[in-house]
């Protein structure tokens, strides 16, 4: 039986989370289709076909699908739901509004945030935040699920999948989406951020963190941050700490610059995913928690690394 | 690390498997007392003195209390937790339902107050001497004085202070000057200053209730001639709501070792013309009635010293588990390990962490006693039970305290180097400890009540009724069978005893003949009464632990507190043997020397 | 307008679950237990729409165990009117407590369920979703905003990059995000009376519920240790690192 994929786009372009659960479901190992549920969105479906390992892709251009309402959403996947074994959405905002409500309409259980693929029916799953990793096993004749994007690599280019059309279903009419407003160039929040750029007492004074690390954490679309001594210098305001009496925080990617890493400070950031440490000093014990270290002036080092990301 | 987490499990422990619970829930007017309704309490209560008021420790100690020239105020944050907490009734809980309490037992009172405590100490003094006020005036004041400062302070809309101390007058109250003239009018002007009035001035409510110690124009000397007043910072309107400023002023604040975001005043009264206030009960019997209130307060005090070791033994602990350094002993080129691993670090956190315990359970067991004490129906168990409180209020009070200091500097001691550093902030919990016993009467002021009015003046019957039930613990653990850290327990337990009891008939002997030298034992001697009471519960405790391990219990809980009780008896308890020494033999070299001397 | 709010029980967010060493699962005995913080969320949002005139009653339902009761009356501490609570001491997954959740809105028929958007022991973010598919309901997860009037719930929700604003029909499911609000601390005289507030218990039978698992967890194990750092050269291999080892830029 063939996998179905839900895609993320927004009619103009198909996301890359996409690309991730597509190689989730090639782990599966059938025919995988991707469900293009959208309004004029015939730019994503193209951009579907061309992904690896699709096999077709099926669209259903609808101007009730234009915002991709769970309701109109789910009930469209549940009409097309037959012959599938495995339904997949990324574990996006989206993907997790549409999945459980399809999963409750086939009577079958959903499993979320799956990152590992044991079987066709074992999957492995984070429950507590991350703290533990569950196993489980599915008993239902369809596996709903949704798909950690950073479990797995994202598919590549070069696919020809079939497009075809697939027939609407009806506005429900239960929901209307009366606005967005996506956030694009402020940086984000220190506790929310992906990324995270921090800086101490080796920037030397506050001129030097904002002539800095502002660039840098603008290239990476990153939150500032800043170890205690640097607020004690003065260099940014108290909001700005990360430590024991400032914020915890576990981003994607946390880069020191010019911070010694004292234990107060280690004990607010050591829970990231990937620690960069810049410091010029090889025995500052920050290198003992990063994943990269990088022994350098950060004066030249930080510019460089704008440029390299930028 | 700031955080505070109250130790919930040990103190349901406590109240439910040592101090009572269920036995204080029959009491009367504590009938919608509940196991489930005492833990839904203390979450909610650990919710808000980690989630409100612990964040605000350090940020208090930092900025402090700031005076401008008459005003004080408050650290950054202090008027909304106090707004906070005021609305979320807590200042209610013990009081009378009658003005607005919830009328919850003592006991209950006393584990939501080590929160406060523990998590913000300089915060928690405020409500805590409004409570003395509220207890003054709901036991000696006139039915006027109840209804128009009662309500308002069991609310927590207003605040209230007592007001004993003078420049000439510290531990010995005699020596008060301030002066109260009546006015014809049922009325006086308070003319003379206060000083260490805790939260004596503020800028988080708009009205300070004073309770103040006075004397009247004819008064005898001594202390046979102080009244008691309330002086209210604004006088009230006929509709009860705050009017004209009284002539009370804050005329600077003091720079202290620690609390520091407790604003200790010296308040001056009657500089412009003399500050109206209204006398409490009876012209001349004014620190009779501080006396009663006193045993609150000295309990309370006493509490500090538990939540203190309680903060400074999670702090330590955190930093133990976290820090990385040196590899395990007796492991060769083995990885690094975090400092809980090494001997001595253990020893210093069991040492906190058993000492805490006892302190605590020692504490609540007081509490559930003074419950008894006000509300048995029968006379004789209420007698009996005051006798104990009686005695054991200068322990909770001394012994508890003393040992904060000592634990909050074991605490600074297992951070290294970084707990000399005030930014760790293990340091603040020992310079906060240091006041605790210094004020509501010194270790030797406890000592000395101890002593005397508590031991000799009552021929030691209450003292050699506990021993007699320390000794039923003993037999206990006999019972219990050979396994080792029983037998430990007992042991430690049995001598310990014996070395109280030897004390006990010092102290009896030598008191009515010569006080001195019996005094020079006097803080060794509640030190020791304080160590072994400790060993006394710990020893209840692993008992009952052993017991629920026996039922079934998979509860770690259980089998920590057996533990923890064979390391109390292993390395604290044998103190007693040193101290009854000093007690029963101290005296010579301590009073051989002429001043000169010295 | 009645509003139901689901409140979970689960290991308190202070607490760090420890992986069973036989990995049948974490070990949750004798750990502290605390309403779900999301669903305080919840409960919260639905007793300030009580507080302000919009809604008439606050329902808080707990299914699990036994002392799910105290989940219910932490609820009704924050202000729940009343509380349900539906009894099993089956492992209730949410597909199962979505349809208890179904068998309850079509008794009490309520105009809204609140509920948090996630449980922070299972991490699923389902039961609203499946709760409404149930109902044939609209849905407004991820709520940081909510207003009612008029049989229209407009709702603003975290998504993706940033927030989208949604008009859903009443009756229907909102899940609450972090945002929403700041639950209140419980005030002592809530906490007394709420001992009093009626508490009914009824059975998944009672219901006509099937509530067998469909997920069997066949093992529970710590999550990978981080690997020993490297040092990098330059700039140019970090940034390689980063792109094609950790993949984080």
């Amino acid at each position: 039986m063939a996998i179905l994929v839900i895609a993320e786009h927004d009619n103009a372009s198909l996301k890359a989370a996409t690309l991730n659960t597509v190689s989730a479901a090639a782990k599966l190992g059938s025919e995988i289709h991707v469900l293009v549920a959208g309004a004029n969105c015939a730019a994503a479906a193209a951009d579907v076909a061309k992904v690896a390992g699709v096999t077709k892709v099926r669209v259903a251009d609808a101007a009730h699908y234009d915002s991709q309402t769970a309701e109109n959403v789910a009930a469209l996947v549940v009409a097309n739901a037959s012959g599938y074994s495995h339904i997949l959405a990324p574990s996006t905002a989206n993907g997790k509004n549409v999945a459980p409500r399809v999963a409750a309409l086939l009577d079958v259980a959903q499993i979320s945030d799956v990152t590992g693929i044991e079987s066709a029916d074992t999957f492995v799953r984070p429950i507590y935040a991350g703290n533990a990793m569950a196993t489980v096993k599915s008993s239902d004749a369809v596996k709903v699920m949704t798909v950690r994007t950073t479990a797995f690599e994202a598919a590549g280019q070069g696919g020809a999948a079939a497009v075809e059309a697939v027939a609407a279903g009806p506005d429900l009419g239960l929901a209307s989406v009366k606005g967005r407003e996506l956030t694009k160039s402020a940086r984000p929040e220190l506790g929310a951020a992906k990324i995270i750029v921090s800086g101490g007492r080796g920037l030397g004074n506050s001129e030097n963190y904002h002539k800095l690390l502002e660039p840098l954490a603008d290239a990476l679309g990153a939150a500032l941050g800043a170890s205690r001594a640097a607020v004690d210098a003065g260099y940014v305001p108290n909001d700005y700490q990360v430590g024991q009496t400032g914020k915890i925080v576990a981003p994607q990617l946390y880069i020191a610059v010019g911070i010694s890493g004292a234990i107060q400070h280690l004990a607010g950031m050591k829970d990231s995913k990937v620690i960069v440490a810049i410091n010029k000093d090889p025995e500052a014990p920050i290198f003992q928690v990063a994943d990269y270290g990088l022994v350098g002036d950060l004066f030249e080092v930080v510019p460089e690394l704008v440029k390299a990301v930028g | 690390m700031s955080q505070y987490t109250a130790p919930i499990r040990d103190m349901q422990f406590v109240m439910r498997e040592l101090a009572g619970l269920d036995e204080v829930a029959k009491l009367p007017g504590c009938e919608e007392v509940s196991a489930d309704l005492v833990d839904a309490i203390l979450d909610e209560a650990n919710k808000f003195a980690s989630g409100v008021l612990a964040p605000l420790n350090r940020t208090g100690d930092q900025e402090g209390a700031k005076w401008d020239g008459g005003n004080v105020r408050t650290a950054p944050g202090w008027k909304e937790a106090y707004k906070q907490f005021a609305e979320a009734g807590w200042t209610a809980l013990a009081c009378e339902p009658e003005f607005g309490g919830q009328g919850l037992p003592k006991l209950v009172a006393t584990a939501v107050m080590e929160m406060w405590k523990a998590a913000n100490m300089a915060f928690s003094l405020c409500p805590m001497l409004t409570n003395g006020a509220i207890e003054a005036v709901t036991l000696r004041g006139t039915d006027e004085q109840k209804a128009a400062y009662l309500p308002k302070m069991v609310s927590g809309e207003w605040t209230g202070t007592m007001n004993l101390t003078e420049p000439q007058a510290g531990s010995d109250l005699a020596a008060v000057r301030t002066r109260a003239e009546p006015q014809g009018d049922g009325t006086y002007k308070i003319f003379g200053q206060k000083i260490f009035i805790t939260y004596g001035e503020h800028d988080m409510t708009d009205n300070i209730v004073h309770l103040v110690l006075a004397r009247l124009p004819d008064a005898p000397e001594g202390v046979k001639g102080i009244s008691l007043f309330v002086v209210p910072k604004f006088l009230l309107n006929a509709d009860g709501t705050p009017g004209a400023r009284n002539d009370v002023q804050c005329v600077s604040i003091e720079h202290k070792l620690g609390i520091h975001a407790s604003p200790t005043c010296v308040l001056a009264f009657g500089d412009h013309g003399g500050a109206i206030g209204t006398l409490v009960g009876e012209e001349n019997r004014g620190l009779e009635y501080m006396f009663i209130m006193m045993n609150e307060a000295r309990f309370a005090v006493g509490m500090e010293g538990v939540a203190l070791s309680e903060r400074a033994y999670q702090h330590a602990l955190a930093y133990a588990k976290d820090r990385v350094q040196g590899t395990e002993m007796g492991v060769r080129g083995g990885p690094k390990v975090s400092i809980i691993h090494h001997p001595d670090v253990r020893r210093m956190l069991m040492s906190m962490k058993s000492q805490t315990e006892a302190m605590r359970a020692l504490a609540y067991v007081v509490a559930a006693a003074n419950d008894a004490a006000h509300r048995d129906p029968d006379a004789a168990v209420r007698a009996e039970n005051q006798a104990f409180v009686d005695l054991m209020i200068p322990v909770v009070k001394g012994w508890s305290t003393e040992n904060s200091i000592d634990i909050a500097s074991t605490g600074v001691q297992v951070h290294g180097g970084m707990g000399f550093i005030e930014e760790t902030g293990a340091a603040q919990h020992l310079r906060d400890s240091r006041i605790t016993t210094i004020y509501e009467g010194t270790t030797a002021i406890q000592a000395n009540d101890l002593i005397g009015r508590k031991t000799a003046r009552e021929g030691g019957v209450t003292i050699k009724a506990l021993i007699a039930e320390m000794r039923g613990v003993v037999a206990q653990l006999g019972e219990h069978g050979g396994e080792e850290a029983f037998v430990a327990i007992r042991r430690s337990l049995e001598s310990g005893i014996a070395a109280l009891e030897a004390a006990v008939e010092y102290v009896l002997a030598t008191y009515g003949k010569d006080v001195k030298a019996a005094s020079v034992g006097s803080v060794p001697f509640l030190k020791l009464l304080g160590i072994v009471a400790g060993g006394w519960l710990m020893a209840r405790a692993a008992l009952v632990s052993s017991m629920r391990v026996a039922e079934g219990s998979t509860d770690e809980f259980y089998k920590t507190k057996i533990v923890t009780a064979r390391f109390y008896a292993d390395h604290i308890l044998p103190q007693a043997q040193a101290l009854s020494y000093s007690v029963v033999n101290g005296a010579a070299g301590a009073l051989a020397l002429d001043e000169a001397q010295f | 307008m009645k509003i139901l709010v689901p409140v979970k029980r689960v290991v308190d967010y202070n607490v760090k679950v420890r992986v069973k060493a036989d990995g049948t699962g974490v070990d949750i005995a004798n750990v502290k237990m605390s309403m779900n913080p999301f669903d305080e969320i919840a409960v919260e949002e639905a007793v300030r729409l009580r507080e302000a005139g919009i809604a008439t009653e606050v329902v808080a339902v707990s299914c699990g165990v036994a002392a799910c009761q105290e989940t219910i009356r932490a609820a009704m501490a924050i202000g729940a009117d009343r509380g349900i609570l539906v009894e099993s001491d089956v492992e209730l997954q949410p597909l199962a407590v979505a349809k208890l959740l179904k068998a309850l809105c079509d008794k009490e028929q309520p105009t809204v369920v609140i509920c948090g958007k996630q449980a922070i022991d299972d991490d699923s973010n389902q039961t609203g979703q499946m709760l409404a598919a149930l109902m044939g309901w609209p849905q407004a997860t991820f709520a940081s905003k909510v207003q009612l009037a008029d049989g229209v719930a407009t709702v603003m929700r975290e998504i993706d990059g940033g927030l989208e604003t949604v008009e859903i029909k009443l009756p229907a499911v909102v899940t609450t995000d972090l945002r929403l609000n700041e639950p209140r601390y419980a005030t002592l005289p809530n906490i007394m009376k709420a001992k009093k507030k009626p508490l009914e218990t009824v059975k998944p039978a009672d219901l006509g519920v099937d509530v067998a698992p469909r997920l069997a967890t066949l093992k529970v194990a710590e999550p990978p240790k981080r690997s020993a750092g490297v040092r990098v050269a330059d700039v140019a291999q970090l940034v390689d690192k980063l792109k094609n080892e950790a993949k984080v830029i």
